[in-house]
């Protein structure tokens, strides 16, 4: 990943993460993106604690250091926990999450390594629909290809510090 | 089948359409990808191609985007595209975004400057930034029509 941003900000960006980053040279498309976010974030059926479980395990794959440290403020509050969060990783199947976070990363593992392989995998196909509703599936499917899509914009432009500290920011509305 | 909705195929417009705010928000934006300043739809019609042939999605692979042909694509192009490296009508406009695209798929942090640049060079920093929220929709909605097993709708087979 390039340590220097290949794309700077517009001048009169600002400082938010997503408003005042390289987005911003396309305000027409940063606004549909903002509305698309906070449907899917706030007008949607699946809980918050699910699409947020995908989205780390998205944003530790892709490796987006963004991603990687935002907490969205309403699952904190569904309680996804820092102790749960720390779970989300490529132990997680021998972790104390429970078997709906587990399945939802087991999905989301297969979106991002390798769709193609869920035609092979029934089982996964079958406990997805026995847990989650028609509906469900697709705003998570959906959910992952926003999550992944803008992460990978993100390593892209380049120019992330290598950490940053955790962040609880409100959820897109 | 689409093993989401059972019974039958099922296009994805039919399957996000058990999500109809989200299918709108999703549609919504990506039309305005087609009119966004700094890119031509043939290039953006390419790099959607391209990226649907590296995903096997069948339904993302029939679909023709009608911004492209009116501003001049061709089948005969469409059908060489696999070679854009070697043929030499692909532009060297096209052959950078058609490079992007490829890596933004496989591995974007394997995108090294010189790749970058060649495309920003090309597209100015509106144009470079509506390519990658392209490949974004593109990459995250081939790989959603895969698993969701989604059919060519019917209008794109006709």
């Amino acid at each position: 990943m390039s340590s220097l941003a290949r794309i700077q900000p517009p001048a009169d960006a600002g400082d938010d993460p997503v408003n005042g980053s390289a987005l911003g040279h396309q305000p027409a498309l940063l606004a549909a993106f903002n509305r698309l976010y906070a449907t899917l974030w706030s007008h949607g059926e699946l809980d918050h604690s699910a699409k947020e479980i995908a989205r780390l395990r998205n944003a530790r794959i892709t490796n987006c250091v963004f991603c990687r440290n935002a907490r969205f403020s309403q699952a904190r509050e569904e309680g996804l926990t820092e102790d749960k969060v720390d779970f989300i990783t490529d132990a997680f199947e021998e972790s104390p999450l429970d078997e709906r976070a587990k399945l939802i990363i087991r999905y989301a593992d297969v979106f991002l390594k390798d769709p193609r392989s869920l035609a092979a995998k029934p089982e996964l196909r079958e406990q997805m629909q026995s847990v989650f509703t028609p509906a469900q599936i697709v705003e998570l499917t959906a959910a992952l290809a926003l999550f992944m899509g803008f992460s990978k914009i993100a390593v892209s432009v380049g120019g992330m510090p290598d950490s940053m500290p955790t962040m609880i920011v409100p959820t897109p509305a | 089948m689409s093993w989401v909705l059972g019974a039958g195929e099922h296009s994805f417009a039919e399957l996000m359409a058990v999500r109809p705010n989200l299918a709108a928000g999703v549609a919504a934006f990506s039309d305005l990808l087609w009119c966004a300043p700094g890119i031509d739809p043939v290039t953006l019609e390419l790099c959607r191609l391209r990226v649907a042939q590296l995903h096997g999605a069948r339904a993302a692979l029939a679909e023709r985007r009608p911004e492209a042909f009116a501003a001049g694509l061709t089948e005969e192009r469409i059908a060489r595209l696999a070679d854009y490296g070697r043929d030499p009508g692909f532009s060297a406009r096209e052959r950078a975004c058609l490079e992007l695209s490829e890596l933004f798929v496989m591995d974007p942090s394997a995108i090294d400057d010189a790749c970058f640049v060649a495309v920003r060079d090309a597209l100015g920093e509106p144009g470079t930034v509506a390519l990658l929220e392209a490949l974004a929709v593109f990459d995250g909605f081939s790989r959603a029509q895969v698993m969701l097993d989604a059919s060519p709708a019917a209008e794109a087979l006709a």
